[in-house]
């Protein structure tokens, strides 16, 4: 035995190996039947069952309410007394799986070249390895929507679970949505003459390009069956028809209204904003128009200089207050890594206006209602998907995040991943001394 | 002339020469033909005559000759064979004086990487033997408009670099620029702007102020021992050019402040280009007793008629907008002197605009006439020639209709060394007025209306219909022509006429053809005057009151969150809080705590107000704290927030002598929010483009303040030092800069730290001669950079070093180690956990994020267990922000340490409390509630570690900074704030005022790896 291979052994003995996979291998498919009961359940539409049950086989719920209700037999009972079971939190407008290290070129997949590319795909780079994604769902987060980033019409987003082998075993939705970033209102140069800005110009030709894109994909999608494939109009096709909605980028007043009121005249019959900084002050119009919104990270400065310092944490109430349905994203700076505090920026909302169970709705039910998948997923209900989580305390506090059980579609996860098992073998490293 | 005429005439010539005074200037360029002899004397008689700005004279005669004024007065003589001028009443000023100009100058333009001409400082941004007048070239374009405004005068200077070499005086006569210089050495002058300097160095506001600090002391240093090694033409030029007027120009009201601290530094005194909103800090400005140069541009109003896009004019833009008219009056107000310099101004002529609000805002008018005569003059040492009418002086004077700054003014001639410039004749014939135009026995009605140059007409019957035609009026000197379509005034065809103006303009008359071709006498007989219309006048009654009106308070800072009043600090017992004491008593239930002066007087249960105040009167608040937490304040071990222009100078390996209390930015909306988010102190650390970075600025977060006031005194320096990837400009750079690999940076270490021993031990060998010694040797150059590493050697000042990999944690370590030297902090230290015990022996504090990674390559290995295992291993270990948002949050990211690895709730506090406080040496004052300490104590709603928790108070030395009550009212305040100043800009606009589109202020934020003077 050469000092190589004795060295493997040692570590594998310490349970600590280096060549250990950085992604567990992901859950197989339910065959027992499973009811973990005793804990607080939080349905994820606003109700709650102290020492409650939820029972799920074959990867569907079959039940939820209180423990002492549950009738039905079940392969595994897991008691959780004094813990809490959640649906798995749902991440919008994200980009993990398309870039694993941004500031490492070659690993970036979120941003193609062109700006009208409404024909460029998710799925088609997703990476369901990434090790980001491990910590991620490790805090809760199970489900997301991978959305390309780009200029304009940057492309076609995926609902993914975030345990699989691989993109197909991933994909819960493949193109749910075409994602357009709005150009913003108030760019301009500051030092040109208001006359000739030339950021300004360039504006009113970006939004005419716009235009006249959704009047041509319109024409194509009613035109013959046997016209020539065009790839970027065909793309377009299920806005005109519902089959996908279109995700519009924007914050301020100005480009909340444009935009909502511009695909409402191109005939696009769902639209959802994202981002929606300024959406409470527009909420009459986004009622009437039915549009939903996906707000911005909550823990963000506020855009404007004089807005009131703890504005970001309030949008959600303000939108609540004013019946505009929203979920939480959290797009914005190292926006793959710090995905994982999904649950604590929903926690903030809950101290700035919400309750905490309106707050966790607003990263589970909602969330599954924006990106219409809320027939399967988003709340712990009979016939809904096995996919939620056990956590020691309230996952929405950072004390309290302590996933120890997740399942997504009834498949359990092993909840490892790189930075536990770092410290793990350091544990061990300085114990050992 | 024959030859023999001028014998003849010889004997009397030099006579006359003998006799001839005042002596004409001796000319030593060959004429072209013969010269010029007489110097004709001009006399101009029965005008107010504005000696001075405190000085007039009614009816006085101005005399000026041969380029200089000979006498002045109410019985000035009229010299004989004078050509005399009857003014009428009409105004005579000294002709204005522009002192802050690069007329004339022409630009460097971009320049390649090849090395300069000549024996010049190393980096082109000191440009100090760069020379106005040797580079002056009249330019008849710019001096026209500025002439017909008044101007006679500019000082000019090459506005480019950080040190601009001399300026010149010149006369805007347009002769050439030999006769029109009036001083070559006129200024020296500085920025902290690099301008076209092709070299990398300085890229930031603080690289600027070091560039320049580190010249001055060259240039001493050239004096004395320097310049026998080698020469330099732009240190020599510097010690020339010291004496002279020194002009800076600042940015803003910070940089104003910036100019006075190298100032005292170097015994200099800085006359200071403002930015106009010196109003803003007007006490600490006023203080420090410089000239300033003040510009007569005025921010535009905004287009806010939609409120969507008014939300995006920021309060401290629309307050600007109000106030800046009254920055002149409040610096006058103040006894502060300056000058008005039209540099910004897109038209000179809107100048008179600008000054016209400024004297509704407050601005006596004399003091605005001296600030562009007698001021100026003064400052540039020019007012024995030029800024009053007085005999002896520059016959530059300006001939107006009235007082320089009524509405009405015109500027009619402005003269400059005697040389005569007409705008406006004044015994030009006006056309405008109402005629009766007698044509052929009948009498129309003509109504000439326009302006004098461009005059439109009208003609039609003195009664019955009023059918009036479009004329056409030409004036052309005293010659008049005027047609129009008579067919409908019953001529039948077009009238054509010409005719010669009497009487100044009050008849016209000549002869005209009818249509068939019969000529005709004409004559017209003005019956009444034009009333004088001036520019522009319509919204002038509208806009006077606007301005007359009272304005907005000052606020401080001046944005929505300032105060027109800062409060001072109170005497406030907390009563029943649950206080995280950080102290051996841990976390104290139903306690109080009581600040007085400044410091946390006491902590503990049931406070008797009886024995801590025995014979105190002041008014004590008592704050009902019960189910809240109290603590002490949260400080950011490493910030970027509140700097200006620059976070990074990284353009170079080593650039230790960039300070970031140069560049402290008080007014920076991110220092409330932090505030807000309960932070009371900061480390503003320099970014990590380079190995050696700059020295850091501790500041508590004193809203409101000055820069100055809101530094730590007695803080230990600190330096900041990085390694890793940024450093090796992984991510930017050409590859060019060595160095490029961990190898590298370890190297750049080495040798800085070596050079700086040698530099030390230099200054030990002068500093322990004897006295007489001493006086006799030449201390060692000053060298900025080595100075801060010669510190960090003598254990005086403490490194926080940006590292992520375990591998350049331990070098480092190693070489301190090899060295004698300490790393008292590294930052991030994302691998931290690797090499924990070796960072314990060192004696240094971790200072890391909770959770970030993936975000780089050297990030791989990061993990959110790297405090909990740094604090098991007994490393001072911080979490830090690095980032304005997270700054604000850093309670929450604290209590991660309790999820990732179960740290105890009172360990996770300190991370961001106690053990900042230790790793930046203020733990003897901050970082806990005890008595003594700091009062800078903040007040949860809940238990800060949980989600819940909301900062409701935070004191900083015992002043209410952030108030989450007041914040709410407050905002009612800035709202309706908004709202006055967003109806005054709509007023202004409707009155014609100028306007511009909103932009929105996508204010970027600085991180570690901002390159650059903009985020």
């Amino acid at each position: 035995m050469n000092a190589r291979v004795l060295l493997l052994f040692v570590l594998c003995a310490l349970g600590a190996s280096p060549l250990r996979a950085q992604r567990p291998s992901p859950g197989p498919p339910q065959t027992r039947s499973i009811l973990v009961k005793g804990g607080t359940v939080h349905v994820g539409d606003g109700r709650t069952f102290d020492e409650g049950a939820v029972g799920f086989r074959g990867g569907r719920i079959d039940y939820v309410g209180y423990a002492y209700g549950v009738k039905a037999a079940y392969d595994t009972v897991i008691d959780i007394a004094g813990k809490h079971v959640y649906p798995g939190f749902i991440l919008p407008d994200a980009t993990l799986g398309l870039h694993e290290i941004d500031l490492v070129g070659a690993t970036a997949d979120e941003e193609e070249i062109g700006e009208l590319e409404p024909e460029v795909r998710a799925i088609a780079a997703y990476n369901a390895d990434s090790k980001v994604i491990a910590t991620v769902r490790a805090n809760g987060v199970l489900l997301a929507q991978v959305v390309p980033r780009g200029n304009i019409l940057s492309g076609t987003s995926a609902i993914v679970r975030f345990d699989a082998w691989d993109p197909d075993d991933a994909a819960v939705r493949t193109g749910d949505g075409v994602h357009l970033d709005w150009p913003g209102a108030y760019a301009g140069s500051r030092t040109a003459d208001d006359g000739d800005d030339p950021v300004r110009k360039a504006r009113v030709k970006q939004l005419e390009r716009i235009r006249r894109f959704f009047q041509r994909a319109k024409a194509y999608a009613a035109g013959p069956k046997d016209q020539e494939v065009d790839l970027r109009l065909d793309a377009m096709r299920g806005l005109f028809n519902g089959t996908r909605t279109l995700f519009v980028h924007a914050d301020r007043v100005r480009e909340i209204q444009e935009s909502v009121l511009f695909a409402r005249e191109m005939g696009v019959v769902r639209t959802v904003i994202v981002g929606g900084y300024d959406a409470w002050r527009v909420a009459d119009l986004l009622r009437e128009k039915k549009v939903d919104v996906v707000l911005p990270r909550l823990h963000s400065l506020p855009l404007r200089a004089d807005d009131d310092v703890d504005l970001p944490y309030r949008l959600p109430a303000l939108l609540k207050e004013r019946g505009v349905r929203f979920c939480l994203g959290m797009a914005g700076d190292m926006e793959r890594p710090v995905s994982r505090n999904l649950g604590f920026v929903a926690g903030t909302a809950s101290a700035y206006g919400l309750t905490r169970e309106e707050a966790l709705r607003a990263i589970t039910l909602d969330a599954a209602a924006v990106l219409g998948i809320d027939a399967d997923y988003g709340s712990l209900e009979p016939g809904k998907s096995a996919t939620l989580f056990v956590s020691a305390g309230d996952a929405l506090d950072m004390s309290g995040n302590r996933v120890e059980q997740a399942y997504i579609d009834g498949r359990r996860l092993t909840l490892d991943d790189h930075q536990k098992q770092l410290y793990r073998q350091y544990e061990q490293r300085y114990r050992g001394r | 002339m024959t030859r023999t005429d001028v014998r003849r005439l010889l004997p009397g010539l030099m006579l006359a020469a003998a006799f001839a005074a005042p002596a004409r200037a001796q000319e030593n360029v060959p004429v072209n033909g013969p010269h010029d002899r007489t110097e004709v004397a001009t006399a101009f008689i029965h005008a107010v005559v504005h000696v001075s700005p405190e000085r007039t004279l009614r009816d006085a005669t101005v005399v000026v000759r041969g380029g200089r004024i000979v006498d002045v007065g109410a019985r000035a003589d009229v010299p004989k064979g004078a050509i005399v001028t009857d003014l009428h009443g009409l105004h005579i000023w000294p002709g204005l004086i522009e002192p802050f100009s690069d007329l004339g100058i022409p630009p460097l333009g971009r320049r390649g990487d090849e090395p300069p001409d000549g024996a010049h400082y190393w980096d082109r941004a000191i440009a100090a033997a760069t020379d106005a007048a040797a580079l002056y070239r009249p330019d008849e374009a710019r001096a026209a408009k500025l002439r017909a405004e008044g101007f006679t005068t500019a000082v000019v200077q090459r506005m480019d670099g950080i040190a601009r070499g001399t300026g010149c005086a010149v006369e805007l006569a347009g002769r050439n620029a030999r006769r029109d210089m009036l001083a070559p050495r006129a200024s020296a002058n500085f920025a902290f702007r690099k301008g076209t300097s092709p070299d990398e160095y300085p890229g930031s506001l603080m690289g600027s102020i070091a560039l320049l600090r580190q010249a001055l002391y060259d240039a001493r240093w050239y004096a004395a021992e320097g310049h026998k090694a080698q020469s330099d033409v732009d240190l020599q030029a510097l010690n020339d050019q010291l004496s002279l007027p020194l002009v800076f120009e600042a940015d803003d009201r910070e940089d104003v402040l910036r100019v006075a601290r190298i100032g005292r530094e170097f015994g200099l005194s800085f006359i200071v280009k403002g930015g106009g909103d010196e109003y803003a800090r007007l006490g600490d400005i006023l203080a420090t007793g410089q000239p300033l140069i003040i510009p007569l541009a005025l921010p535009a109003a905004y287009d806010v008629e939609d409120p969507f896009d008014a939300l995006e004019v920021p309060l401290s833009d629309l307050k600007h907008w109000e106030l800046a008219g009254s920055n002149a009056a409040r610096i006058a107000d103040g006894k502060g002197v300056f000058a008005f310099t039209t540099q910004g101004l897109k038209e000179a002529d809107d100048m008179w605009e600008a000054l016209r609000r400024m004297v509704r805002c407050g601005l006596d008018s004399a003091t605005a006439i001296a600030a562009l005569t007698t001021v100026p003059a003064k400052l540039f040492r020019l007012d024995d020639r030029i800024g009053r009418l007085e005999p002896g002086m520059r016959a530059d004077l300006v001939i107006s209709s009235a007082h320089l700054l009524d509405p009405k003014n015109i500027i009619h001639e402005t003269w400059v060394a005697g040389e005569r410039f007409v705008h406006k004749p004044y015994d030009g014939l006006d056309p405008r007025g109402t005629f009766d135009l007698n044509l052929r026995s009948s009498v129309l009605r003509l109504v000439v209306k326009g302006t004098a140059d461009e005059p439109d007409a009208v003609v039609r019957r003195l009664a019955g219909d009023t059918a009036s035609v479009k004329a056409a009026v030409t004036v052309n000197g005293p010659v008049v022509s005027l047609w129009f379509d008579g067919s409908r005034l019953g001529y039948g065809g077009p009238v054509r006429l010409n005719g010669t103006i009497h009487d100044r303009g009050g008849i016209w008359d000549g002869q005209g053809q009818l249509p068939g071709d019969e000529w005709i006498p004409w004559s017209a007989v003005k019956q009444r005057g034009n009333g004088g219309k001036e520019r522009g006048t319509n919204g002038r009654p509208v806009l006077d009151s606007l301005w007359a009106a009272p304005l907005g308070e000052v606020w401080y800072p001046l944005n929505g969150y300032g105060k027109p009043m800062l409060t001072d600090s109170e005497t406030v017992i907390f009563r029943h809080a649950t206080v995280w004491t950080n102290g051996p008593e841990g976390i104290l239930r139903d306690a109080d705590v009581c600040l007085h002066r400044g410091r946390i007087l006491a902590v503990g249960k049931g406070l008797d107000k009886a024995v801590l105040f025995p014979r105190s009167r002041g008014p004590v608040t008592e704050i009902d704290a019960t189910g809240k937490h109290l603590t002490c304040g949260i400080i950011d071990e490493h910030a970027h927030i509140g700097i200006a222009r620059g976070v990074n100078e990284g353009t170079q390996a080593v650039t230790s002598e960039v300070r970031i209390g140069d560049v402290i930015d008080p007014d920076d909306i991110d220092l409330y929010r932090a505030l807000a988010g309960g932070v009371t102190a900061v480390q503003q650390l320099h970014g990590s483009a380079n190995p050696i970075g700059g020295q850091s600025a501790l500041i508590k977060l004193r809203w409101g303040r000055s820069a100055e006031a809101m530094r730590i005194a007695g803080a230990q320096g600190f330096i900041k030092f990085a390694l890793g990837e940024n450093v090796k400009r992984s991510h930017w750079g050409d590859g060019r800069r060595f160095p490029r690999t961990r190898m590298g940076v370890e190297q750049v270490f080495a040798d800085a730290f070596l050079r700086a021993k040698d530099y030390a031990a230099a200054w030990k060998r002068y500093d322990e001669r004897k006295p007489k010694d001493k006086a006799a040797a030449v201390p060692p150059r000053r060298d900025l950079e080595l100075d801060a590493l010669a510190e960090v050697l003598a254990g005086t000042r403490s490194i926080t070093c940006h590292s992520y990999v375990q591998s350049e944690i331990l070098m480092l370590i190693h070489l301190a180690d090899s060295l004698g030297f300490k790393v008292n902090t590294f930052t991030h230290v994302l691998e931290g956990y690797k090499v924990a015990r070796q960072l314990r022996a060192h004696g240094a504090t971790a200072s890391t994020f909770s959770d970030w990674w993936a975000y780089k390559y050297e990030v791989n290995d990061a993990t959110p267990y790297n405090a909990a295992i740094l604090t098991e291993q007994g490393v001072n270990t911080c979490i830090n922000s690095d980032d304005p948002e997270m700054g604000r949050r850093l309670n929450q990211e604290a209590a991660k340490g309790m999820k990732y690895g179960g740290m105890r709730a009172e360990d996770a506090w300190k991370m961001v409390t106690l053990n900042p406080a230790k790793a930046l040496h203020l733990d003897g004052r901050m970082g806990s509630v005890e008595a003594g300490k700091d009062a800078d104590v903040v007040l949860w709603s809940a238990d800060p570690l949980s989600i819940a928790a909301r900062v409701e108070l935070a004191f900083v030395d015992g002043v209410r900074c952030y108030d989450a009550q007041q914040d709410v009212k407050q905002h009612a305040v800035v709202q309706a704030e908004r709202a006055r100043i967003v109806a005054k800009m709509l007023a202004a606009k409707k009155a014609g005022a100028a306007t511009r589109k909103v932009v929105a202020k996508e204010r970027g934020h600085w991180t570690c790896e901002t390159i650059g003077e903009r985020p």
